[in-house]
């Protein structure tokens, strides 16, 4: 396919939505993936990128995240609802890597407090970031709900070993518009991440957990 | 005497003229060919008998026919089998003892039968790489070196020969870690950088090979191994740019070959060159090769660089000279820089180097740059930024000390902002009142990295215009660690504007009124796609007018915010208009935030490219010399290594240079020939074959074939003179010879 356009993008939502919620309904909430691929890029010459960005609507609702905070921030946490871990149940784990990639497996996201943050790499050593999980700070000043959506509703795009690479962009409980929405966001910051723009691009395809694939480009 | 000779060539040229006989017909003389096996057989046995035996005629013989056999084996299938196992045999158990000659000749042999296909890659390999192993011989070792890559080459030219691929890389793999503290595993290391280079290894099993190597035992296989690590990818870069050099200007020899001497050589060289032109092209075309650079490919960076470090830095029974320890300290730094690896312990380490006396610091300093990120606790790198500071930057310490230690903590900081105290930082920067020209040039580089990155520490006076502008206005978010940036296109809101603005301008041409007419905007879109193949086309020449806009009217430093919102857009909107017709552009109302047009519209090559521009556009007018550093800054990438030389760089600036330095600085990337512009025309003219002038061919003619003409002019008589001069008069009168003056 040569071209991508606005009316193309939303048929295929149309047509992915109705899959998945009419033809073929899962007793789970299947998540829209982007699945995409680059070509004429050499990973070598061209320096590999990632990036982040904000969804205008959280891809995945239920994600699992854990504070590790200082006592405010545990209590905060509790409040709404977050499981909340303290610096001493950090120096629980006792850097036992099992242990600390057991924790990193059972999140999907980390918040930490200010003062906590400085001393995660000296408690947890390098299981978190191996796991690209590494905490976001959230200071006493900030709403730590605020903070949970925008953690919830950031995306990133990295180029592993591979020329290809999938994000989960939102979900089939979905609005139609608010899907199309987040996907052209992607598209977007995705192309202009690129150095070559479009030509970058081999193919782009959206894809709910356990529907057949869609092509866009 | 002379007879005897006679027969020697005899005998000689019996073998090789048989040779020729047999290819042509094989069933006729298979007699003959069992003879000389045979002859062949006995003088194995007398061989094998004695294998270090130097008798001349014997081995002499022995070696024409094995050449013999092996030239013929594909003939008779049948006896080849056995010869085959015959030469795997004696080379596996005596090639120390063999005659050279001898020894390389069945080396040869045995290459050959595998190019004939008799015997397969894995049993050649088999057989040559314990060889090459445990010979003593250089001589050998280089012939089977060469062998081993072009066997390995051949047999991956088609497709990738993964079977093979496999079992060679577990061969090399296995010989590395079966005996950690031999020398042999050198050769693992240099198969394996060799076929990296060409790109016929390029995954990640031979990546590991290098791994296995980097945590030997042996000093050389460790230093082989991470140096490979370090520019194994640079050499296959260079390697790959090499090969595409050459290129054949078919024009030139078709040019050519109209002019010389026709023959069957030349046209096969002609066709030779065709082909080969042909096959480049091709390759050219060819979708590009994944070539991830080993560093992305290593499984388990962290273990890697953990068990690096411990085991042949930190480890007090490593036995490392400073150099090795010191290029094995810079790939852990390499690897904790690129992946964000987390070695606390890295970094004290480092402490006890950090000072002006040890040897090659500056290589210790690039190492802790690397080796900073924006994942690394500033509490760990703060000791060491002091530590720095204490030793380095003083005013009793030598000014290029100085600006190395300044440089050294600015690439620090350039990674890891939160790495500076106020009071240190506010110290530093006194320094670019120095006298010397390196520690001012470094720390005005301090200065500036810290107006981007972290103005509230500075003080007040130091902050500059932008920086205070942005701090009072709140611009800049303070930096917390752990904090990732989230990402934005920017520009988007120039685009945006642009757009607006654009649409605005054709409503009023059109006269229509104000809101929008969704036709229209969906004839604009697609007419907006039409470019898109056009422009995939032409990829790298930005089009013309991206140029016409820098031309000067972007300068105009506007003071009031407002026009410095609407103005230029609506300038740049006309000049676009003017060079590129009415290019036609969707659009959509503005919003905050999440900009609509990013999540309503996909943005087309054109809207790209309108971007950049309005993004370089905007970098010139908020501040010249700001814009360049921060595009010098976002070109830093983490995949690119910092080395001694970054670190010594600015004391270079300082320093007196010689005065031969300085007449070749000042001859700088001129060329050493100095020609004048017709001379390099008239050079290039002549390189790619295009004809002379008539002028030029009389000015070039031999002077000897000129000289009768000339002699000739000199013999005439007077009369004959006069009649030509009175013939010139007459013609110049009448308007020259056919006389068109018009009376």
């Amino acid at each position: 396919m040569s071209k991508i356009s606005v009316a193309g993008v939303r048929s295929n939502v149309k047509e992915l939505l109705e899959y998945s919620n009419e033809t073929k309904k899962r007793n789970f909430l299947e998540t829209v993936e982007l699945q995409i691929g680059l070509k004429n890029y050499d990973p070598q010459r061209d320096k590999r990128f990632s990036g982040t960005i904000k969804l205008p609507t959280v891809p995945r609702p239920n994600m699992a995240i854990c504070v590790l905070g200082d006592q405010h921030d545990i209590d905060r946490a509790k409040h709404h609802g977050v499981d909340a871990m303290s610096a001493d149940d950090l120096k629980k784990l006792n850097k036992n890597k099992k242990l600390i990639k057991k924790l990193a497996r059972k999140y999907d996201a980390f918040i930490s407090s200010d003062a906590l943050i400085k001393q995660i790499p000296r408690l947890l050593g390098p299981g978190l970031s191996k796991a690209g999980k590494f905490p976001t700070p959230v200071s006493h000043a900030e709403d730590l709900a605020n903070k949970i959506t925008e953690v919830k509703s950031t995306i990133k795009f990295q180029l592993k070993k591979v020329l290809c690479m999938g994000v989960a962009v939102g979900n089939v409980g979905m609005s139609e518009d608010e899907l199309i929405s987040n996907i052209m966001l992607s598209i977007n910051y995705l192309v202009s991440l690129l150095k070559k723009g479009w030509q970058n691009v081999g193919s782009l395809t959206i894809k709910a957990t356990m529907s057949p694939p869609k092509r866009l480009y | 005497m002379k007879r005897k000779l006679g027969a020697l060539e005899k005998i000689d040229a019996d073998l090789t003229s048989l040779q020729y006989k047999v290819r042509r017909d094989p069933q006729s003389y298979s007699e003959d060919h069992q003879q000389q096996y045979m002859q062949y057989q006995t003088l194995r046995d007398l061989l094998l008998q004695n294998p270090s035996t130097s008798d001349d005629t014997g081995i002499v013989r022995l070696n024409d026919l094995v050449d013999f056999v092996a030239h013929t084996a594909d003939c008779y299938p049948k006896a080849a089998g056995p010869f085959a196992d015959d030469l795997i045999q004696i080379l596996s158990l005596h090639h120390d003892e063999l005659q050279p000659d001898l020894r390389d000749k069945m080396v040869s042999s045995l290459v050959l039968l595998r190019n004939k296909d008799l015997i397969d890659s894995a049993t050649l390999l088999n057989t040559l790489f314990p060889l090459l192993v445990s010979t003593h011989s250089k001589s050998l070792r280089a012939l089977l070196f060469q062998k081993i890559i072009s066997d390995l080459r051949s047999s991956n030219v088609k497709a990738t020969n993964h079977r093979l691929n496999r079992t060679v890389q577990t061969v090399l793999f296995n010989l590395l870690s079966s005996d950690r503290e031999s020398t042999k595993g050198l050769w693992a290391v240099k198969i394996t950088r060799e076929l990296w280079k060409r790109q016929i290894w390029a995954d990640a099993r031979a990546v590991d090979i290098m791994k296995e190597a980097c945590l030997s035992e042996n000093e050389k296989v460790i230093t082989g191994g991470v140096r490979f690590f370090l520019g194994g990818d640079k050499e296959r870069e260079e390697a790959a740019d090499e090969s595409s050099d050459d290129e054949i200007d078919m024009r030139t020899l078709r040019h050519q070959a109209g002019i010389n001497k026709k023959t069957k050589k030349k046209a096969r060289e002609l066709k030779q060159a065709a082909a080969n032109v042909k096959r480049k092209e091709r390759k050219k075309n060819a979708p590009h090769p994944l070539n991830f650079s080993a560093l992305h490919l290593l499984h388990d960076p962290q273990g890697f660089a953990e068990t690096l470090f411990s085991k042949h830095v930190q480890n007090s029974k490593s036995k490392l000279s400073l150099e090795s320890k010191i290029v094995v300290l810079q790939l852990v730094s390499r690897l904790v820089g690129l992946h964000k690896l987390t070695v606390i312990s890295l970094y004290s380490y480092l402490l006890k180097f950090l000072t002006p006396r040890q040897n090659s610091v500056t290589s210790f300093l690039a190492i802790l740059a690397q080796a900073t990120h924006n994942l690394v606790p500033p509490d760990i790198l703060e000791p060491l930024i002091q530590k720095i500071a204490n030793e380095f930057v003083s005013e009793a310490s030598a000014s290029e000390v100085a600006a190395a230690g300044l440089n050294a903590i600015r690439e620090v900081c350039a990674r890891q902002p939160l790495a500076m105290s106020d009071t240190l930082l506010q110290d530093l920067v006194m320094y670019r009142k120095s006298k010397d020209k390196g520690v001012q040039m470094a720390a005005r580089g301090l200065l500036s990295l810290y107006r981007e990155v972290g103005a509230e520490l500075l003080k007040k006076r130091d902050r500059g215009k932008d920086a205070t502008i942005a701090l009072i206005s709140g611009g800049v978010k303070e930096q917390r660690f752990g904090e990732e940036a989230i990402g934005e296109i920017q520009g988007i809101d120039l685009l945006e504007q642009w757009k607006a603005e654009e649409r605005r301008k054709r409503r009023e041409a059109a006269g229509l009124p104000a809101d929008v007419a969704t036709d229209e905007e969906e004839e604009d879109e697609a007419e907006n796609w039409k470019n898109w193949d056009v422009e995939s086309d032409e990829s790298d020449d930005s089009g013309g007018w991206i140029n016409v806009e820098s031309d000067g009217e972007d300068i105009n430093i506007s003071d009031s915010e407002d026009e410095k919102e609407n103005g230029p857009a609506a300038k740049k909107a006309k000049v676009a208009n003017s060079e590129n017709g009415s290019k036609a552009q969707s659009e959509e109302p503005m919003q905050k935030q999440i900009s609509k047009l990013l999540t309503s519209t996909i943005l087309t090559p054109a809207d790209l490219k309108q971007l950049r521009a309005l993004q370089e556009s905007a970098a010139v007018k908020s501040q010249m010399p700001g814009a360049k550093r921060a595009a010098l800054l976002a070109a830093r990438h983490a995949d690119d290594a910092i080395t001694a030389d970054t670190i010594e760089a600015a004391a270079a600036i300082g320093k007196k240079s010689t005065k031969e330095e300085r007449v070749a600085m000042a001859k700088g990337d001129r060329d050493e020939k100095h020609q004048s512009t017709t001379a390099k025309r008239k050079e290039k003219k002549e390189s790619e074959g295009k004809s002379t002038t008539n002028k030029e061919k009389a000015r070039k003619k031999n002077f000897l074939m000129t000289l009768g003409k000339a002699k000739g002019k000199n013999k005439r008589s007077l009369v004959d003179i006069k009649k030509t001069m009175q013939g010139h008069l007459d013609r110049s009168k009448r308007g020259g010879k056919r006389g068109n003056k018009g009376h």
